[in-house]
């Protein structure tokens, strides 16, 4: 089944899991035009990513408007799943559910020692419940 | 669509950059190269020379033992959960809880992102203190760090130079913003996150609404003693008439929030989240 791995900007590590699962697939980074100009992002940024991008083997960085430019690789490769990481940025939520409209999409879960359905709004009250998880190997 | 090369050598960062200008014109271009250097590589070199032994005493410092991690961590180079990992194997202190209770920290925010979603965009709570008149935008002096007060502009100009601020800078700015100028802390998020190699809308938007008070019991304040101590070695002086920050916290307390918020007689000295 041709796969596609998709890094978004919250995770750039080239020793991911998904990269070790997906091995021969290939692996994709999209700068979002309209994204970086609606939200004003500083060169710093922009630049701390590309870097990171080169370090991914085989990686080929695109610029253009996220989800198109998705489409447009699942078209031309004949792709039949995207691989990604969650992220709770809403922004980027977005474009994973928009592609979930024409392709099935994989998605790593960020690693936490312990969820929380609890909604849990002050910190201390979080800290002393999950406290001996965290701090245990 | 369009293709970016991938041929740039990643030692060669003035090429880096002067591509990504070109590719990227809408940029502002201050000319300088951020610190902070991309990738997995240079993150887990950054990991080897922190020296985590010293962070539970200096990190409220802004000259002390800091981990600047939080880009490697934001953009994913570096894991959470390894990071965690790598602390619990050395050897067991108070600097080690300390450090995993920050990282905790992030993993908070994200479960509080990921349950309201777009919503930690607006106060997630009523605010502690009056904030219905607050201006909406950001005054230019502070987007220009041109605001007369050298400590704050400081805090601006590295900023902007690196793309990266000590947390407890973070706060500084934030309150500044938020409770000194009466800006509406929206505002200030809103260019922070621009502005941070790390910017991520959990921890950085919700930390504006935490020393706001939408996302807290009371709001964050600092004093002059407070700046001077933790961050006397690396601020300039700012001018002693008009100083605004130079009262008790009772008496900003008055001052900022006309008696809607009594601090406890101590204070807050460490401004640390509590």
């Amino acid at each position: 089944m041709p796969s596609l791995i998709w890094f978004n900007e919250d995770s750039l590590n080239p020793e991911h899991q998904m990269v070790k699962d997906y091995a021969d697939a290939p692996k994709v980074y999209v700068f979002d035009v309209p994204y970086l100009q609606t939200q004003n992002i500083a060169k710093h940024r922009i630049q701390f990513i590309y870097e990171a991008l080169l370090e991914i083997p085989l990686i080929q960085i695109y610029k253009g408007e996220t989800v198109a430019a998705l489409w447009q690789l699942v078209e031309d490769l004949a792709i039949s799943e995207v691989v990604t990481t969650e992220t709770p940025n809403h922004m980027i939520k977005g474009w994973q559910d928009e592609l979930k409209k024409s392709v099935d999409l994989v998605t790593y879960p960020e690693m936490f020692p312990v969820t929380d359905d609890s909604s849990p709004r002050r910190f201390s009250r979080y800290w002393r419940k999950h406290e001996r998880s965290w701090l245990t190997v | 669509m369009q293709q970016l090369r991938t041929d740039l050598e990643l030692a060669d960062r003035e090429a880096i950059a002067t591509y990504l200008q070109s590719e990227f014109p809408f940029l502002e271009d201050s000319g300088e190269l951020s610190p902070h250097v991309g990738g997995r590589k240079a993150g887990l070199a950054r990991l080897q020379d922190f020296q985590l032994e010293k962070y539970g005493k200096q990190r409220n410092f802004l000259d002390g033992e800091v981990s600047q991690l939080s880009p490697y961590v934001s953009r994913g180079c570096l894991e959470l959960e390894e990071l965690r990992q790598w602390a619990l194997k050395q050897s067991r202190s108070k600097s080690v809880e300390t450090f995993v209770s920050e990282l905790a920290w992030r993993a908070f925010f994200h479960l509080v992102y990921d349950e309201e979603g777009d919503r930690i965009l607006q106060d997630l709570e009523k605010p502690k203190v009056p904030m219905n008149q607050h201006q909406r935008s950001l005054p230019d002096d502070i987007a220009n760090g041109t605001t007369g007060i050298p400590s704050m502009d400081t805090l601006i100009k590295m900023l902007k130079e690196s793309g990266y601020l000590h947390n407890h800078a973070r706060m500084y700015l934030a309150s500044y913003i938020v409770h000194f100028r009466k800006v509406c802390w929206r505002a200030g998020a809103d260019w922070m996150y621009s502005l941070l190699i790390d910017g991520d809308l959990a921890s950085n938007h919700l930390s504006w609404q935490w020393v706001a008070s939408t996302f807290s019991t009371k709001p964050y304040i600092f004093n002059r003693e407070n700046l001077q101590r933790y961050g006397g070695s690396v601020l300039p002086g700012d001018p002693k008439k008009d100083d605004p920050f130079n009262y008790s916290y009772e008496e900003l307390a008055e001052r900022l929030f006309e008696g809607a918020y009594t601090p406890e007689p101590s204070g807050r000295s460490s401004g640390q989240y509590q």
